[in-house]
């Protein structure tokens, strides 16, 4: 029950006390109020030796009404603090695009009306503020999104009241990562190891091939960017059901970047980190020297773009990419200029990616 | 000026066979010429009422201004028969009048002025009282009224007048003087002028050219405020009152520039000499202005001729002198021939800047008569009064003439919306906008030399209703040039739009650039009010929503919260315009008001909080919500401060979340 839950109560006591101090400043101390916002970017990112992740600095952000230009935001983080407030008053949840529909609105007269939310980024931006304010992650206030993360494999959890098992005999499907995290919980791991891949594609492919049944792995993948939810699955199974987790994407540093996401976290959530990020996944593949030793034709090579390469250089000076093996493999790139995605696997075979490079793969690394 | 009556080139048809290859060479009368050619002269079909509007308020203008009396013209337009078109112009003036025996031919003898001298004049060519009597004549049975009172004269002497269209002349119905008290002429002397028009047109073009005679008369006002106007029309009478009692200098007639001489003008020059035994030296040094006889000397030789009477040269040893002139840099001519506007004269018509309005009026329907109201427009006089104007002048050669350009701008008050406005001459040049040097200039001198930006603009004074987003077209500003020349560049025959020749773009760019600078400072003044403006509007339709989103969750007297908030707003924006630190002014008010106030009980969910108390509140609640991320508020720090200090403070969140990170395929 909400309402009595403690952990909804927390976060409608904090956001009291956010109005709260707003009124004070406006009415007793008759100053412009403030809330600060830590700052989320590049900027105020900051890389954690000892817990092996993205970490949020202490940089914040001022949001006051004092600037013409900072009126509505203010106005639209309090009207949003306030649905989420009424949210849980009545016991209800919500998607992040139902947030955005409930507090929709127009400002000011006939003659010159604006939009309240310029868009739904802009309201998603106001949850994000509210989960900064409160620090309090989005899911535990009822807030979700649409799922987009995959499951499949030896695994069986429980959403709610309903059982779900993961391991679909059919080959023919995958299991959707439910995005309300506070609801799901697992109740059972048969699986020796999970593999996460990039995308859906890759992900079916392998699952069609049957080598769920013959290595005993759990299936997972974000469907590029992963979402919170996924990203949290990925963090349970391996530190609390123990279970070693490998991440494949595609041989390009966009690729790159997504596996790392599992691994170190993201500069947009590094505020979140400690509940999202898995310092232990196994960043397998694809490597760029893949690329040559898996003899990938010509034609399903992709050439890097101006970005790819300055994103690798990027990379290559960050403090959490100093391993000798890695920096080797961003000088491949930046020498051969090449890129490749998993997919190129088929051009050997449809059976080729799950029945040989990925065996071979976790064999090297020692997980089967 | 001196444009002749062309021969006219037609093949013959009545006798195709027997003349066949063979070309009949007429001679057309100049009447005959310009009424086929009526295009030439403005007059089509759609546009001879505007046209004659303008002619007659030229002359008038003219007529006036010779001998600097300060003009009051009384304009009528009406309806007179509208089942045949007919429509009825008056137009009558206190200026100089014509002599008796010259008003047939000055009315309708095309190509017969008093204006062919080096001055600048509105009108030059002779053309336009004429076409209004030969249209008369030619498409109405009505005679041309004139009244005239020459000031060589003692009596008004009436006419009634048409023109001969095939030779030229005027055929006089009626002339008589009349005796004291039978004269229509109001002032010591004057001219008027009565004349019935055909116009067809259809509702469309007349009301559209309606708008362009007031347009037209609106415009004149401006630049002739020392002028009394009053317009009679179907739709009511409009006056225009005298704002300046002050009239520009007269022009004066001057010699001919050498560097402008050709053939003919030296011809012209000797012919003058005939008989006279008079050098070409002679003639040189006392026919043209800036040529001394030591120059003239200086000429001729170089052009390798001996010096002898005038008349003794042949053409080719004249075109010889023509040349030699051409190469010779002689002193710029002078501008007493030109007549500007001037700064004193320009701005009392840039101040209170008189415009015809058009009115819909409803009137209501007769009493128990069935039909429904009908809507009369109804034109009356609006005064603009601009917050602040200014003016610049520059004079520079153009086509070989001495030209000036005058250039004035209106801001703000009740001006409200942009509009170019250009003259030449005096007259106001109302279509072609678009290909006009002036349009040019406006697009080119940037904005910035105001010191406002564009974005500043666009944020301030967007408006959907406007035809440009260009950025000075968005201000409540009116621009004004005046090109004042013997020989204006016009683009094209119809006189409404000049070419960008020469300098000229040049000086008009340099006085619109001077003007922008000195309007600067009262420009940003405004721009920084009407920001303040902008911003207190921002609060108060943002403040509610803050106030109810505070109000629905916590316990608060909102409209106590909201009434706080609106007059900190206040505060706050007043601050930031006057440029006085927020933060000075509120420890003085602030320090005061918590005097007074701390009497006052604040509650906010269920807690009462005082100002003593405040800073302990604070950090209960803090203490009780230490698990939220850091939020706490350097209360020492005014934000306005704080926000100065730390600039990276201004990037939002939302800038740093919405950074692309889209991947590119």
């Amino acid at each position: 029950m909400p309402t009595t839950d403690k952990r909804h109560q927390d976060v409608m006591k904090k956001i009291k006390l956010i109005m709260k101090d707003v009124s004070s400043d406006l009415m007793v101390s008759k100053t412009m109020p403030v809330l600060n916002v830590p700052k989320v970017g590049y900027d105020n990112t900051v890389w954690s030796e000892e817990k092996r992740m993205l970490t949020i600095g202490d940089k914040t952000v001022g949001i006051s009404p004092d600037s013409t230009k900072k009126i509505p935001t203010f106005a639209q983080y309090l009207v949003m603090a306030n649905a989420v407030r009424k949210l849980l008053d009545e016991e209800m949840e919500s998607t992040i695009r139902g947030m955005y529909y409930a507090t929709l609105s127009t400002v000011g007269d006939e003659k010159n009306k604006q939009k309240f939310w310029t868009g739904q980024e802009n309201s998603d931006d106001a949850i994000k503020a509210i989960e900064l304010l409160t620090g309090v992650p989005r899911e535990e206030f009822s807030v979700t999104s649409k799922p987009k993360g995959m499951i499949s494999g030896p695994i069986t959890l429980r959403v709610g009241g309903d059982i779900i098992d993961c391991n679909l005999g059919s080959r023919a499907t995958s299991q959707l990562i439910p995005t309300n995290i506070r609801d799901v919980e697992i109740v059972k791991v048969k699986a020796d190891f999970v593999m996460v891949v990039e995308k859906d594609t890759v992900l079916n492919n392998i699952r069609k091939s049957g080598f769920i049944q013959k290595y005993n792995a759990i299936l997972l993948t974000g469907s590029g960017e992963p979402d919170r939810a996924t990203r949290m699955m990925v963090k349970t199974l391996n530190e609390e059901w123990k279970k070693p987790v490998v991440v494949f994407a595609d041989a390009d540093p966009w690729g790159l970047g997504i596996a790392l996401r599992y691994k170190i976290g993201s500069e947009s959530l590094s505020y979140d980190s400690d509940r999202l990020v898995t310092p232990d996944a196994k960043v397998l593949g694809m490597m760029f020297s893949d690329i040559d030793r898996y003899q990938i034709p010509e034609v399903a090579r992709l050439a890097a773009s101006d970005e790819d390469i300055n994103r690798a250089n990027d990379m290559k000076k960050k403090p959490w990419f100093q391993d000798k093996k890695w920096q080797k493999e961003l000088d491949i790139f930046l020498k051969s200029k090449e890129k490749c995605e998993l997919d190129a696997f088929f051009k050997h075979g449809f059976k080729y990616l799950a029945e040989v490079y990925l065996p071979e793969k976790l064999r090297e690394a020692g997980v089967i | 000026m001196t444009q002749k009556a062309t021969v006219e080139v037609t093949v013959a048809q009545d006798k195709p066979a027997k003349s066949k290859g063979r070309v009949r060479y007429d001679k057309k009368a100049e009447s005959e010429f310009f009424v086929d050619n009526s295009a030439l002269a403005g007059f089509t079909t759609e546009r001879i009422l505007y046209m004659a509007v303008r002619e007659l308020i030229e002359n008038s203008l003219d007529s006036c201004e010779t001998a600097h009396i300060l003009p009051r013209i009384s304009l009528s337009l009406k309806t007179l028969d509208s089942g045949n078109d007919l429509w009825m112009i008056t137009c009558e003036d206190n200026g100089i009048g014509v002599p008796p025996d010259k008003v047939p031919v000055a009315v309708c003898s095309f190509l017969t002025s008093g204006k062919y001298v080096e001055k600048q004049q509105r009108g030059l060519f002779g053309v336009g009282l004429k076409m209004i009597a030969a249209f008369s004549t030619k498409d109405t049975i009505h005679p041309l009224k004139v009244w005239s009172k020459s000031s060589e004269e003692e009596s008004e002497h009436y006419f009634e007048l048409r023109t001969d269209i095939s030779t030229n002349k005027p055929i006089v119905l009626a002339k008589k003087a009349l005796k004291e008290g039978e004269g229509k002429v109001a002032g010591e002397s004057g001219f008027r002028v009565e004349a019935v028009l055909r116009a067809r047109l259809s509702q469309i073009t007349r009301n559209n050219i309606k708008n362009k005679i007031n347009e037209y008369i609106s415009q004149t006002s401006v630049v002739n405020p020392y002028a009394i106007v009053e317009f009679e029309t179907d739709e009511g009478k409009v006056t225009f009152d005298r704002r300046t009692e002050v009239m520009p200098q007269p022009a004066k007639e001057v010699l001919p520039h050498p560097a402008d001489m050709d053939l003919q003008t030296l011809k012209k020059a000797i012919m003058n000499f005939m008989n006279q035994k008079t050098t070409l030296q002679g003639v040189l040094s006392t026919s043209f202005q800036k040529l001394s006889s030591g120059k003239a000397k200086e000429i001729i030789d170089n052009a390798k001729l001996e010096n002898k009477p005038a008349d003794k040269y042949t053409e080719h040893e004249l075109i010889e002198v023509v040349n030699i002139c051409r190469q010779t840099s002689f002193q710029q001519a002078n501008t007493d021939h030109l007549s500007p506007i001037g700064e004193e004269i320009l701005t009392a018509g840039m101040t209170s800047e008189y415009t015809i309005v058009t009115n819909r009026e409803y009137v209501p329907a007769a009493e128990g008569a069935s039909a429904p109201e009908v809507q009369r427009p109804q034109i009356s006089v609006k005064v603009l009064k601009p917050s602040l104007t200014a003016y610049a002048s520059r004079t520079c050669v153009v086509n070989n003439r001495p030209t000036i350009v005058e250039c004035g701008i209106a801001y703000g008050g009740d001006i409200p919306s942009f509009k170019l406005y250009r003259f030449a001459n005096k007259i106001p040049l109302l279509y072609d906008e678009g290909s006009d040097v002036a349009k040019e200039v406006v697009s080119e001198v940037e904005i910035n030399k105001m010191g406002i930006s564009k974005k500043e603009v666009k944020e301030q004074f967007a408006n959907p209703d406007a035809k440009s987003d260009r950025a000075v077209e968005l201000l409540p500003l009116h621009i004004f040039f005046h090109i004042c020349s013997t020989k204006i560049p016009y683009k094209t025959a119809g006189k409404e739009s000049i070419a960008s020749e020469g300098d000229l773009k040049k000086y008009m760019k340099a006085c619109l650039s001077e003007l922008y600078r000195k309007v600067s400072a009262q420009i940003r003044k405004e721009l920084r009010m009407k920001e303040a403006a902008s911003r207190l509007n921002l609060y108060k339709h943002y403040i509610p929503l803050i106030v109810t989103a505070i109000s629905e969750s916590i316990t608060v007297d909102s409209a106590k919260l909201e009434q706080a908030f609106a007059e900190l707003a206040e505060k706050h924006v007043k601050g930031e315009t006057t440029g006085l630190a927020v933060s000075e002014k509120e420890d003085e008010i602030t320090g005061e008001r918590l005097e007074e106030e701390s009497e006052e009980v604040v509650e906010i969910d269920g807690e009462v909080i005082k100002p003593d108390r405040e800073q302990i509140a604070i950090n209960a609640a803090r203490k009780k919500g230490k698990m939220s991320k850091p939020k706490g508020k350097k209360k020492e720090i005014p934000e306005t401060l704080q926000k100065k200090n730390d600039p990276e403070n201004q990037t939002t969140l939302d800038t740093v979340i919405d950074k692309p990170k889209g991947r590119k395929k």
